[in-house]
């Protein structure tokens, strides 16, 4: 029963974190060498797997574009999984707390989700034109059934017993709700955010491929029409930065909103 | 003798299920006097969970009644303190916000109840862990926890469901001590649901035996013990005596079984 914590454990703890994440970046540097070295050595041509060194020039040289293509996707992409964010969380909320509407609806939703959006996206442009609409709406799709989800998960598996301790406070349904289940419902949600997050990007690709007049993804299209592997490279390291990124923000707001949560705790995770 | 603050009348209780009703309650009478402890102490399936909800309003009996301070149960009860064998801490707030919560959830002015919060942390030893969180203390510290923020709102009534089942032998006989002392300092009511013989004697004025499948009173035993109770206490006669009461009240039902040497 002693108050302090160890902090020779703490910054043990610390370091071992900092040396893991700097393992990666060698091994990342490593995989690419072996890349460049592998294409110069095998002489690959440069129209079937062009050497990482060449990937970067192009993206600089090509900033310009490169650029504005992302700004549309980012802007599908953000908006898509916004929505997806605003829909699905309050929907799992609604279904979490009524049973019946949850045994009605939730067979339909799953239903709903063996439609494969990328099927339904030539649709979407037949209905809702060439524009932002049809992208934001694929987006969106692919992203509400993995929140819809984490998010019920987490509004359900509340124990039995907070929810006695809370009726004993005499605490109505809607503070129950905010001050006991949203809570601890968040780590489930934001697994669910950051599979979806990742998710987003491919619909907004997708929403492009079948019609687009800008967008990395129509930017792509026109790149491998033309053969030029190059450029195509450069685009899809674009896009990956554009998930990661995006996968980053979610993973920064949970380390902000759950600083309590298991994995983000560097000491204490052992009780006594 | 005055108005009860828990009383049980022929309280029968059984449950609906696919394969036919189960009966988990038959015929419980008990009258819980103003600062009385008691201890009901029962095998599983006596149906201690379900006394529980019954007592706090989370469920109704199918015959009989229950009243508390002489009104009847009809929903959700909220004068009393709740401890689980979880301590149900939440593991966003730290120890004194997890505290605080029971007044915040009852409308109730969060500063006036600060100061009790701190001197209640300080009756349980755990004077400067206001601001820890939950995950950084033991699993005693985390149940000391929950009993204060049971007891923050002055309740008259505390309902104990094994609240020391999931500690370690060492960390539980203290927490018994630490309970009894500080029962004797609040005086509540309290009802004590344990599997722990000797924590049921130790604890109770009066120790409830059970019975399992239909969960029936076996026998009443009032225990007697000079306070304050300490662990030595438990080497009284007195003590061991009682202790081997209930122990032959559990073999006569067949809780416990006895095996002769032959």
């Amino acid at each position: 029963m002693t108050a302090t914590v160890p902090h020779s454990v703490d910054t043990a703890r610390f370091r071992w974190r900092w040396l893991s994440s700097f393992d990666s970046l060698i091994l990342a540097v490593a995989l690419l060498l072996a890349w460049e070295v592998g294409v110069r050595i095998g002489k690959v041509p440069a129209y079937l797997l062009p050497p990482p060194s060449m990937i970067v020039t192009r993206i600089i040289s090509d900033y310009r574009a490169l650029l504005m293509h992302t700004a549309v996707t980012m802007n599908e992409v953000v908006i898509g999984f916004g929505l997806a964010i605003v829909i699905s969380i309050p929907l799992a909320a609604i279904l979490a707390q009524f049973r019946s509407l949850e045994r009605a609806l939730y067979p339909i939703l799953v239903a709903s989700q063996t439609v494969p959006k990328v099927a339904i996206a030539p649709l979407f442009v037949v209905w809702f034109g060439f524009g932002l609409l049809p992208k934001v709406l694929i987006a969106f799709l692919i992203c509400f059934f993995p929140i819809l989800i984490d998010a019920l998960i987490g509004f359900k598996s509340t124990p039995k017993e907070v929810i006695w301790l809370a009726r004993s406070m005499g605490a109505p349904r809607r503070r129950i709700f905010f001050n006991f289940q949203l809570p601890a419902a968040l780590p489930h949600i934001f697994a669910g955010l950051k599979v979806a997050s990742t998710l987003a990007v491919v619909g907004a690709v997708v929403g492009e491929f079948v019609a687009a007049d800008s967008g990395l993804g129509y930017q792509l299209i026109v790149a491998n029409g033309t053969l030029d592997v190059v450029l195509s490279f450069a685009i899809v390291v674009v896009l990956s930065i554009l998930g990661v990124l995006l996968f980053a923000v979610v993973d920064l707001a949970e380390r902000l909103l759950l600083p309590w949560h298991i994995s983000h705790r560097t000491t204490g995770q052992e009780r006594a | 003798m005055m108005t009860a603050t828990l009383d049980f009348k022929h309280v029968n209780k059984s449950y609906g299920t696919a394969s036919g009703p189960i009966e988990a309650l038959r015929d419980f009478n008990l009258e819980v006097g103003d600062g009385e402890f008691i201890s009901i102490v029962g095998p599983s399936g006596c149906g201690k969970s379900t006394l529980m909800s019954m007592a706090s309003g989370l469920a109704f009996p199918s015959s009989g009644s229950i009243s508390v301070k002489g009104e009847r149960v009809t929903q959700p009860v909220t004068d009393l303190g709740i401890v689980f064998q979880t301590d149900v801490l939440l593991d966003w707030r730290n120890v004194l916000d997890n505290i605080l919560i029971q007044p915040e959830m009852r409308g109730l002015d969060r500063r006036a109840y600060e100061t009790r919060a701190r001197e209640l942390l300080k009756m349980v030893g755990l004077e400067g862990f206001e601001k820890k969180y939950p995950y950084e203390l033991s699993g005693g510290m985390r149940q000391r926890v929950s009993i204060c923020r049971a007891l923050i709102h002055e309740p008259p009534l505390l309902l104990m469901d094994e609240p020391f089942g999931a500690l370690d032998a060492l960390t539980r006989e203290q927490m018994v001590i630490e309970l009894h002392q500080i029962w004797l300092k609040t005086r509540k009511s309290v009802i004590f649901i344990t599997h722990d013989i000797q924590e049921a004697v130790l604890l109770a004025d009066r120790v409830v035996v059970m019975s399992p499948r239909p969960g029936r009173i076996a026998e009443i035993i009032e225990t007697h013990l000079p306070h304050p109770r300490r662990p030595a206490t438990m080497e009284t006669p007195r003590f061991v005596s009682l202790v081997a009461q209930v122990r032959h009240v559990f073999e006569k039902h067949g809780v416990l079984k006895v095996y002769d040497p032959e």
